[in-house]
């Protein structure tokens, strides 16, 4: 009989997964479509006015032109400026190092990958190995951050507090002030570096720490932007202790 | 005294680790630029000199309705909008394009290629995510203990067949490897550049990405708008991303067990079972489930008597 059940629950989780699938993407379509459509009729508007304004561009050599800017764009390189852009690389090594970071967290924003098949190729074996350590790593760092955990509920037993009583309390203290030193501050402080609204610097850092990493948004890549130098390192450790502290809320 | 010497061979463990760790990156950096940089030179020449060519050709283009041009098309690009062609196009967030994104954002796999643009989609995909992660992670785990038990089935039978002892796990663990390897990793890349054309390395490449969620986007199925896709690709492929990740995430943590034995040199048995706790301590360290896969596999297998010298999270029960 406790077959059964696990069976009719194993079930359950799948319909259930489905489900919360389902109604994810009905919600995210009704919120998405409309806004979408404005883009779209913007940038056809503004096609238009381009070619209304050099009537001698024919349409063919409009699309043709578009077409390799697009595969530019995709490449990663932002035909934006004059030409002193060719001198900067996007593989310059804070930049790959950024990069190895986020292959080796699972983040993978994919705003900077690698286009030769020997890069690829390497990539997948790099992150084959780099995965478990990382794992491994963060898996040691929660440990360190939990023993301080119990050094205060420690304390707080001697000062005579029931077990229970410490245990929820660590929990909800790690999980405020984890969440005010991981989510809310670096959101201000990207609102200063990036320019983005506190909203935005919320979603870029919830979606950087639950390693889904759209790449929508990624920090250092706004254009005309000055970078103090050591902002990215910077960015890297608070996402290293970041995830740790994911990790130490699932430990505790 | 042991405590004590295992409490210090513990804090020896984390700047070491961290090197190790620090080390490995920067090491990946290096080549991933040598490999990467002389080829980003060539397109951004390229470029550019379509850029100048351009210019030249039609010298009325004057620089700030280009820039402006430019930017505009950056954005749409960003928005997902491909300016090619006909713009009444058929738009990304149709049901089935939002599906996909559903999928790929509780799978933390996050390919990017599609991303809210309002401020409520945004906050929206927060709470989606929130809960959608460790419902996903629920998921996976038991697929994953799925798969286990059936290595471990047929690992018995066979030993009850032919009346083999250890040799028979090890065979049975082996030809369960080999067999995800080509399942999950080696098989789908044919089924992607046949529908999608690419290559074969690219193809292996995407099926790495995703199955291990890191998930860049430079790569995603069936979003190629001259290419048709028949009805039961998009499903064969859902199908195949749970299992894949979950097979995937068995592997990773055989990995895992590999480093951690490896870089304990005290074999002592309590040190062992310490450790293998420690491990099924529940910390959530990998997204794609691990953490489950740990306690459940480690309470299951006892529960089931399935007294297992053999099962994947802890070799050192063994002793």
């Amino acid at each position: 009989e406790a077959m059964c059940s696990g069976k009719l629950q194993t079930g359950l989780l799948v319909a259930g997964y489905f489900i919360y699938l389902l109604v994810g993407a009905a919600v995210f379509q009704a919120l998405e479509r409309a806004a979408e459509k404005q883009e779209k009729m913007a940038a056809a508007q503004m096609k238009e006015a381009f070619l209304q304004n050099f009537t001698h561009l024919t349409v063919a050599e409009m699309e043709q032109f578009m077409k390799n800017l697009t595969e530019a764009i995709q490449n990663g390189v932002y035909p934006v400026g004059n030409e002193s852009q060719i001198e900067d690389s996007n593989w310059d090594f804070s930049d790959s190092f950024f990069f190895a970071g986020t292959v080796v967290s699972t983040i993978g924003y994919g705003t900077l990958r690698p286009k030769t098949a020997g890069g690829q190729i390497f990539c997948v074996f790099f992150a084959l190995f780099g995965i478990p350590l990382n794992i491994v790593f963060l898996h040691r760092v929660g440990k360190m951050l939990s023993l301080l955990c119990k050094k205060l509920g420690k304390f707080l037993y001697e000062k005579g507090m029931r077990k229970k009583r410490i245990k929820s309390l660590t929990l909800l203290f790690f999980l405020v002030t984890g969440i005010l030193v991981f989510l809310c501050l670096p959101s201000l402080f990207f609102q200063m570096t990036e320019g983005w609204s506190y909203s935005e610097g919320i979603y870029f850092a919830f979606i950087t720490l639950s390693t889904i990493g759209f790449g929508d948004y990624v920090i250092g890549k706004q254009p005309g932007r000055n970078y103090f130098s050591y902002y990215r390192m910077l960015v890297a450790i608070w996402i290293l202790f970041g995830l740790a502290w994911i990790a130490l809320l699932f430990n505790l | 005294m042991v405590a004590a010497r295992q409490q210090q061979r513990r804090w020896y463990g984390v700047p070491v680790l961290l090197a190790l760790y620090l080390g490995y990156v920067g090491l990946g950096a290096g080549v991933l630029q040598a490999l990467e940089r002389p080829a980003e030179m060539q397109v951004a020449q390229h470029l550019l000199q379509e850029h100048w060519k351009l210019l030249a050709n039609y010298t009325c283009l004057q620089g700030p309705a280009l820039q402006r041009l430019f930017q505009g098309i950056i954005q749409a690009y960003k928005s997902g909008i491909t300016l090619q062609g006909n713009t009444t196009s058929l738009g990304r967030w149709d049901f089935s394009g939002s599906f996909f994104f559903s999928i790929s954002a509780i799978t933390t796999i996050g390919y990017g290629n599609l991303s809210p643009s309002t401020a409520a989609g945004r906050i929206f995909c927060i709470v989606f995510a929130l809960f959608g992660i460790p419902l996903n992670l629920v998921l996976l785990n038991e697929i994953g203990q799925l798969m286990l038990l059936g290595v471990q089935h047929c690992a018995h039978r066979l030993e009850e067949l032919f009346h083999w002892q250890k040799k028979a796990s090890l065979l049975i663990k082996t030809c369960a490897l080999v067999t995800g390897l080509l399942l999950f990793l080696l098989l789908p890349p044919l089924l992607f550049s046949e529908k999608e054309g690419w290559s074969y390395e690219e193809g292996f490449y995407y099926s790495f990405i995703t199955l291990s969620t890191i998930g860049f986007g430079d790569y995603v199925i069936g979003m190629n708008p001259d290419r048709t896709y028949p009805g039961w690709y998009k499903n064969i492929i859902s199908l195949w991303i749970p299992f894949g990740m979950a097979w995937l995430a068995l592997v990773i943590k055989l990995c895992i067990n590999f480093l951690e034995s490896s870089s304990d040199i005290c074999q002592c048995k309590k040190k062992s079972t310490e450790m293998v706790e420690d491990l099924m301590d529940g910390s959530k360290t990998n997204i794609t489930g691990l953490h489950n896969l740990e306690i459940c596999n480690h309470k299951d297998t006892k529960a089931k008597g399935l007294d297992e010298s053999h099962s994947y999270p802890a070799p050192k029960e063994a002793q």
